[in-house]
């Protein structure tokens, strides 16, 4: 295992501050950095010595031996489950690492629903309110090509299903709803059967597009409101957790574990194969290169690796530490040479930034000449992230293609969802523009039809018809 | 891109087509419909066919029957409960409005762009794609208004009276004097304006005759009347004696040589350069007193330097006007009163003019002592350019003192106010209640350009007017507060007329949908600003035009959207219309076309 590197920042807020010294012997589950403000706790996930502490990161070489056995935190008798989970450090899994502790620190039975946008809710009668408060579980696993969220409902049923009950009676929710494509059959039919006593608990079917997993995607679905850019859950009276966040959440209250491990998927231009290797449990600070090396090394020359999806992902390199929020490594087949041709690219909140988008651009070797921004991508503070107004439903982009034949673009790279994609593709190519998506370079890889034309209906049955 | 129900609404009688994607069983909203502004460049590049396409109004609330593709036109066979279309509008109106193809450029299409605070605001806008943003202005054509309030008599505020001097021979002399009709300029005047101005260099007076008009000049920084006020009379009041034949020109280059203007000079060769008989240029026989300043260099671009340029010369001005008090009475040869009436009753409207601010030679000195006199005056800038309310007679009057002397085909000179065409014939037009004229400055920064285009929209606020017009000179930079102070009274409720030079190079920037009623002062022939002194400036066929589409403003009538690019037969045909109502010929001014072809035109216009 070597080299573990756990950085100080994992989680939306500011960095943790290291409380161990260079030279300390670590357990799994010695506390190692503590939160300086909006934050979570950090322990060390393997056994092992502290080498070096570095403004972003603590640094441990881990002992040869790795015993199972951990140290579970350190609370007191009467802890509160709530207090529990803050100890133990969890932060939002899905990848947005937002700290479980404070989002679930919300009396639902009491929360007020939120002013909503009529612009965006017309179908909604004035007075629109939803009965109770709701635990939202996104399974929607939306990042094309992982499967290890949907693998873990598969295996670990019974611990979904504990997260989802304390997430409830933390948060005094009386609802559950679990969002996930209908098109994962036997995850679908695994928690039917684990429900069957649930009544408190059902499932949401999702179609196969994408964004599903986004929150305000997540809320709209499953519960028909659609919140502005601006807006929390908690305006529809509910909470997003990601599956594997409820399970961390189980873990912390049953075990007195600390959130020192991560479930991920590693994919992509691999020997033996592209199909998905899914790892559980992996100690948080372990090398991508030691993850693409334990699912077979890179199959020859290859284009980037992607630290998390194809869509949100952001390029990396072997010797990155994964965190909390890592949820796939990929890696990809070389990219196409542009030989300099003119580019357009068309930035949204679904996809990669400007700075990611131009990044792909260069190493398609092709110049940005033209950048769009889709209508409905809110920046919702100077140098935030974009967010959807209404993530999946395209407000056209016929315009912006416009912009780009002005420009003189011979090809655009959009990062659009598949809606959008697909508003593209009615006028882009028309005019004479060709069309690259984001992520094609993984779509190829991994063998995903790539996001063009929509084929498949935005709604499915909810019956399990299967 | 989607659309909001407000705009579906102005959109209620365009094309439906979705902008996306849609699945049967779904309710058309206008979220699911694309923006009817940008379809022409659609149809033309044969990425869109609207036929059999039903409007806006027609589909909202209809149910999709069958999953339609982006870009797809709604059609019958695809909806079902399809509203009853309604009708677009009168028809007896349709009928005068139809030979018009008349337009605004946002009525339509509203291009929205909001600009908050900040500076360098880079705003690139396609104008084919945003279908007509700015390019064409136009109008409706003329439909006299009916006042419906009873008559009231006019009630007579002040009278100006201009006594007119003939000026036939300039000479130099001893003393600067009037004899007869030869002005005498005292020799070695040009010392005490040098000495008067520590920036100025030198100063250089030529007297050019029409025989000379082909002479090399550098660039026309200002042309002024030379006028003074009799005895203790003020400015736009009592008696001004004016000298007929004659005109102060103001020229100048910094020590470098480098021309006091920024977008474009006017300097080469005069008859060259002058668009004879606008408003502010010279007149076709007139002599000119030009003076040639040299100014420190460097300081053509701040404030200090044009306005040493002006001070300096205006020292000789203000020696004739002394002499021309003393000129008897016997020797006027022409009196014209000019009297302002308000019109109980009648629709009041008020005058807004735009006026430069933003330092340098963006300046106006105003209301001096004397007509179009430097002392007395306070420059705009000074005054933070808020706005400046003074009356139709000031303006006609010389209140302005412009140091205006770039963009020279869209400026206003000095004479230009003196002879300020909008003012003259709102003044004389019985129909509507003319109660004043507001001046508010261009500053360079935009929190001060929405600073002082809130303080127009309280003033009109309080005036209680019916309508309002605005004027602007130049173009680019100083469209960002003409289309602030449009979006200021219109949100009041008060039907605004805007008059800008426009055309291709002048095309409006920014935009709101208040600026529905354009009048394009553009008269070169390929819509440019071609450098050639006043040419695009406010003449009385834009006067014309715009009294008579405030009328039908006020009156409710709308405007024809603007066509997709700019097209001077929109005037023409409005021109046309208006002749066919008043039953009187509109004479148009000619254009860069009748002068002789000076080399900087050829190689850099036409």
């Amino acid at each position: 295992m070597g080299k573990v590197q756990i950085l100080l920042r994992q989680h939306v807020g500011a960095p943790c501050a290291p409380c161990v010294e260079v030279g300390a012997d670590v357990k799994k589950g010695t506390l190692i950095a503590t939160p300086t403000g909006l934050g979570a706790n950090i322990y060390a996930s393997v056994y092992g010595t502290v080498t070096e502490i570095t403004e972003d990161r603590i640094i441990i070489e881990a002992a040869d031996e790795q015993p199972d056995e951990f140290v579970p935190i350190d609370v007191p008798e009467d802890a509160s489950k709530l207090d529990m989970v803050k100890a133990a450090g969890v932060v939002g899994m899905g990848g947005a690492g937002f700290p479980t502790g404070v989002k679930l620190n919300i009396n639902l039975a009491e929360t007020p629903m939120g002013e909503l946008n009529p612009e965006i809710n017309p179908e909604l009668p004035e007075n629109f309110s939803i009965d109770c408060g709701y635990i939202l579980i996104n399974a929607a696993e939306c990042e094309p090509g992982l499967e290890h969220n949907t693998q873990q409902i598969e295996t670990q049923p019974d611990k979904v299903i504990r997260g989802i009950k304390y997430c409830m009676e933390i948060t005094h929710a009386e609802k559950t709803i679990i969002a996930i494509k209908k098109k994962h059959h036997k995850a679908i039919k695994t928690l039917q059967k684990a429900l069957e006593n649930e009544p408190a608990i059902t499932m949401h079917l999702l179609p196969d597009i994408y964004p599903m997993g986004e929150e305000r995607a997540v809320v709209r679905e499953c519960l028909g409101v659609n919140l502005d850019t601006m807006q929390l859950p908690s305006a529809a009276r509910s909470v997003v957790v990601n599956v594997e966040t409820a399970c961390r959440v189980a873990e912390a209250i049953d075990e007195k574990r600390p959130c020192i491990s991560k479930n991920l998927t590693v994919r992509g231009k691999l020997n033996g194969g592209n199909a998905a290797h899914v790892y559980m449990d992996v100690p948080i600070g372990v090398s991508v290169g030691e993850l693409i090396e334990r699912a077979g090394g890179i199959d020859g020359k290859y284009g980037e690796i992607i630290m998390g999806g194809a869509f949100t992902g952001k390029s990396t390199e072997l010797d990155a530490p994964i965190t909390k929020t890592t949820g796939a490594i990929l890696v990809t087949i070389e990219f196409p040479d542009l030989h300099g041709a003119n580019v357009g690219i068309l930035v949204c909140a679904c996809g990669g930034s400007e700075e990611r988008m131009r990044e792909i651009a260069e190493k398609m070797n092709g110049k940005v000449v033209s950048v769009c921004r889709c209508k409905q991508a809110i920046e919702n503070k100077p140098g935030a992230p974009l967010k959807c107004l209404r993530p999946g439903n395209c407000p056209g982009q016929v315009k912006n293609n416009l912009q780009f034949k002005k420009d003189k673009c011979e090809y655009i790279i959009i990062g659009n969802c598949s809606d959008c994609s697909n508003t593209v593709m009615a006028s882009g190519p028309k005019m004479g523009l060709k069309v690259f998506h984001q992520t094609d370079h993984v779509m190829r890889t991994v063998g995903h039809p790539l996001y063009r034309t929509l084929r498949v209906s935005k709604q499915v049955s909810q019956d399990i018809d299967f | 891109m989607s659309i909001t129900a407000e705009t579906a609404k102005e959109h209620a009688h365009d094309p439906a087509v979705l902008c996306c994607r849609a699945e049967a069983g779904i309710t058309i909203e206008p979220a699911n419909l694309e923006d009817p502004a940008i379809f022409d460049d659609l149809v033309d590049s044969g990425l869109l066919c609207l036929d059999g396409c039903l409007t806006i109004e027609e589909v909202l609330g209809a149910k999709l029957t069958k999953t339609c593709d982006s870009l797809c036109p709604l059609t019958k066979d695809v909806l079902d409960g399809v509203n009853a279309p309604t009708t677009e509008a009168p028809a007896e109106e349709a009928e005068e409005v139809e030979e018009a193809p008349a337009a605004a450029p946002v009525a339509a299409a509203p291009l929205k762009i909001h600009i908050g605070e900040g500076k360098d605001i880079n705003l690139e806008i396609p104008v084919g794609a945003l279908g007509a943003t700015g390019t064409a202005v136009a109008e409706v054509p003329a439909a006299a208004v009916a006042t419906a309030a009873e008559e009231q008599e006019p009630k007579l505020i002040r009278s100006l009276t201009r006594k007119h001097f003939n000026i036939t021979e300039v000479k130099r002399g001893p003393e600067t004097k009037i004899e007869g009709t030869t002005l005498y300029i005292r020799e070695g005047i040009e010392k005490e304006c040098i000495d008067s101005q520590e920036l100025v260099y030198d100063l250089k007076i030529d007297i050019i005759t029409p025989e000379d008009y082909h002479t090399y000049s550098e660039t026309i920084m200002d042309v002024q009347p030379i006028a003074t006020k009799d005895g203790e009379d003020e400015i736009g009041s009592g008696i001004t004696r004016v000298l007929d034949g004659v005109v102060m020109m103001v020229t100048g280059t910094d020590a470098n040589g480098v021309q006091i203007g920024e977008f474009g000079s006017s300097e080469g060769y005069l008859d060259e350069n002058i668009m004879w008989g606008r408003p502010g240029a010279p007149d076709k026989g007139e002599i000119f007193i030009k003076t040639q300043v040299t100014v420190k260099e460097g300081t053509n671009m701040e404030r200090p330097g044009p306005l040493a340029a002006h001070t300096a010369s205006d020292m000789i001005t203000q020696e004739i006007r002394e002499a021309l008090k003393k000129v008897d009475e016997s020797f006027v040869v022409n009196e014209e009163v000019f009297d302002q009436y308000r019109r109980p009753g009648k629709k009041k409207v008020v005058i807004v003019k735009e006026i430069m601010g933003q330092g340098a030679m963006h300046d106006n000195l105003i209301l001096p002592v004397e007509p179009v006199g430097v002392l007395g005056a306070r420059p705009n800038v000074d005054l933070g350019n808020v706005p400046v309310c003074v009356s139709p007679l000031e303006v006609l009057d010389g209140c302005i003192h412009a140091l205006t002397c770039i963009g020279p085909a869209s400026k206003e000179m000095s004479r230009h106010y003196w002879r300020e065409p909008l003012v003259l014939e709102a003044l004389h037009d019985e129909e509507i209640d003319l109660c004043g004229v507001i001046f508010v400055g261009s500053p360079q920064i935009n929190a001060e350009k929405f600073y002082v285009s809130k303080r127009v929209g309280q003033v009109c606020e309080m005036l209680d007017v019916d309508g309002a017009f605005i004027t602007t000179e130049g173009f680019g930079n100083n469209h960002i507060d003409f289309a602030s102070h449009h979006e200021q009274i219109g949100k009041r409720g008060i039907p605004v007329v805007g008059l800008s030079f426009c055309a291709v190079q002048g095309a409006l920037v920014v935009g709101n949908k208040y600026m529905t009623y354009m009048v394009d002062n553009n008269k070169s022939e390929s819509g440019i600003e071609n450098e050639v002194l006043a040419c695009n400036t406010l003449c009385k066929e834009e006067a014309i035009r715009a009294i008579q589409m405030l009328k039908n403003a006020m009156g409710g009538e709308p405007v024809k959207a603007a066509e997709k690019k700019w097209n001077p037969n929109v005037k023409a045909s409005n021109v046309e219309v208006i002749e066919g109502v008043t039953g009187e010929k509109i004479d148009l001014v000619k254009n860069e076309q009748s002068l002789p072809m000076s080399q900087k035109r050829k190689e850099k216009y036409d």
